[in-house]
């Protein structure tokens, strides 16, 4: 009927950018970075793993409303460090760390398929 | 005054300084104790939960070090294999932070394509059930076919290419069994086709598609209509690769979900007629009996992992104060169970995939961000 097309939840639409940032125009060293077309999914993943960094005061992120597919992160570092050094550090820590567990699950898969046989 | 002064003031000097030392150093462990508690466990109470949430970030603990360390990652994280065959698996996660555990759950739910009857075109149908209700009993068949050798169909492409789509194909005609007795009731004996079986679907491949792959529902025995003679149902379908995100019929797994591992402790020691009492507050073969050095009766706990966490315990009030139930935080228990033709690990092993492209475009994307912010300044 008047449904939304299912396909929203993940193509961009035309012009359309995945990731914007806009900086906070209260505070010094803190970013919003708005993403498009991702969830909790990412948004979680991204936040826990900000908050591990110690140059990070805040992270935070939310979804402004269940019908609009994206997402925006809140950052805010200490004064030697930009928000986006932030992130990409973040993100980079987490590639190294699911290939890790990549690498571990496929091992673990192997070494119990071959006791079986 | 001097003499008033009360007696354990008189003892030497030395000696209360070691005492004082000793309280110092228990009150410090005990301490210690309670904070590497609340760092690695929730612990279930009578009415509550206590520490729940994920605390280790740095500044949480004064004396800790929570900032990220690759290499404290790689020496803690481990996984575990504990069961696996075709169609269902059980594994250990143990040293992740539980946002990446529930991101691989999410993934495997919404985000690993699999392919799925998405079109169906009706030619001739006089059964009982209705176009839409029969196109939405044919859309939930799980297909027994391999997603990844497909690409996904371009939204404005009607026709479908050999890459992104498969015919499948449903003509069926009930009639009446003429080799029937006169006096036979069981409509298996008077009708032919009187059920239709997602078994009676056959598919037609498309261009080279027969040499890749095979084609079949997963299961042969799902009942999809019944039919009286004269009834008929005829349909073609076009079979698409999906996200679970658009629809449950995409989705791989029947369940993936994942629970914390859980923690009994007793107390103390628990003899006598309470050991039975226990044992029933607990799944089977959680607490076992074993004769100890008085030669009676005591409850030790076998293994935790096994238990649903009920908390019957706390119900029983000479029991409640013995017991410390928890969950350790950072460790996971996997099940995933497989709908489609794939095994689960290879299903896990996608979900990675997927989670790591996720990152990396992620990682692009942000760069070209940065770019045009320094664009526009």
């Amino acid at each position: 009927m008047n449904a939304p097309p299912a396909f929203e939840s993940f193509l961009l639409f035309e012009g359309e950018k995945k990731i914007t940032i806009t900086k906070d125009t209260k505070v010094p060293n803190a970013a919003h970075f708005t993403v498009n077309k991702e969830d909790h999914t990412l948004g979680n993943l991204l936040r826990s793993q900000l908050l591990k960094d110690p140059k990070v005061i805040f992270a935070g992120y939310k979804i402004p409303h269940p019908l609009e597919h994206k997402f925006i992160l809140r950052v805010q570092t200490t004064g030697d460090y930009s928000p986006q050094e932030a992130f990409t550090n973040a993100i980079t820590d987490l590639i190294s760390e699911i290939s890790l567990l990549e690498e571990r699950f496929k091992v673990a898969v192997r070494e119990k398929q071959q006791g079986i046989e | 005054m001097q003499q008033n002064k009360p007696l354990h003031n008189q003892i030497p000097k030395r000696n209360q300084l070691y005492r004082k030392v000793l309280i110092k150093l228990t009150l410090e462990t005990s301490k210690m104790y309670h904070i590497e508690e609340m760092r690695t466990r929730l612990t279930l109470n009578e009415q509550s939960l206590s520490n729940v949430h994920t605390t280790d970030f740095p500044g949480s603990y004064s004396g800790y070090n929570d900032a990220w360390d690759s290499r404290k990652f790689i020496s803690n994280f481990r996984v575990k294999i504990i069961s696996i065959d075709d169609k269902e698996m059980q594994f250990d996660m143990i040293g992740i932070d539980a946002s990446i555990a529930n991101a691989f759950r999410r993934i495997l739910i919404a985000e690993v394509p699999t392919m799925a009857i998405e079109k169906v075109f009706l030619y001739n149908n006089t059964s009982v059930i209705q176009d839409e209700v029969l196109a939405h009993r044919l859309g939930l068949i799980p297909l027994d076919v391999d997603a990844r050798l497909f690409e996904f169909r371009q939204t404005d492409d009607l026709e479908g290419t050999a890459e992104d789509t498969l015919d499948l194909e449903l003509n069926i005609k009930c009639t009446k069994n003429p080799s029937a007795p006169k006096d036979a009731t069981d409509p298996n004996v008077m009708y032919k086709h009187h059920k239709v079986f997602s078994g009676d679907i056959v598919w037609i491949p498309k261009g080279n598609q027969s040499d890749v792959s095979c084609v079949k529902p997963v299961h042969d025995d799902i009942l999809i209509a019944k039919l009286r003679p004269g009834h008929e149902i005829d349909v073609k379908m076009q079979a698409v690769k999906g996200l679970g995100r658009d629809h449950a019929k995409f989705s791989p797994v029947a369940t993936a979900s994942y629970r914390l591992l859980p923690e009994i402790k007793l107390l103390s020691k628990i003899t006598g007629d309470d050991v039975k009492e226990l044992q029933s507050c607990f799944s089977p073969g959680v607490i076992g009996i074993k004769q100890n050095d008085q030669c009676e009766e005591e409850a030790y706990v076998v293994s935790a992992r096994m238990d649903t966490c009920s908390r019957e315990v706390f119900r029983h009030p000479n029991l409640k104060d013995k017991v410390k139930l928890s969950k350790v935080k950072d460790h996971f228990i996997y099940s995933v169970e497989s709908a489609v033709g794939l095994a689960p690990n290879v299903l896990v092993s996608e979900s990675i995939k997927i989670l790591m492209t996720k990152c990396r475009s992620f990682l692009r994307e942000l760069d070209n961000a940065q770019d045009k912010e320094m664009d526009t300044q």
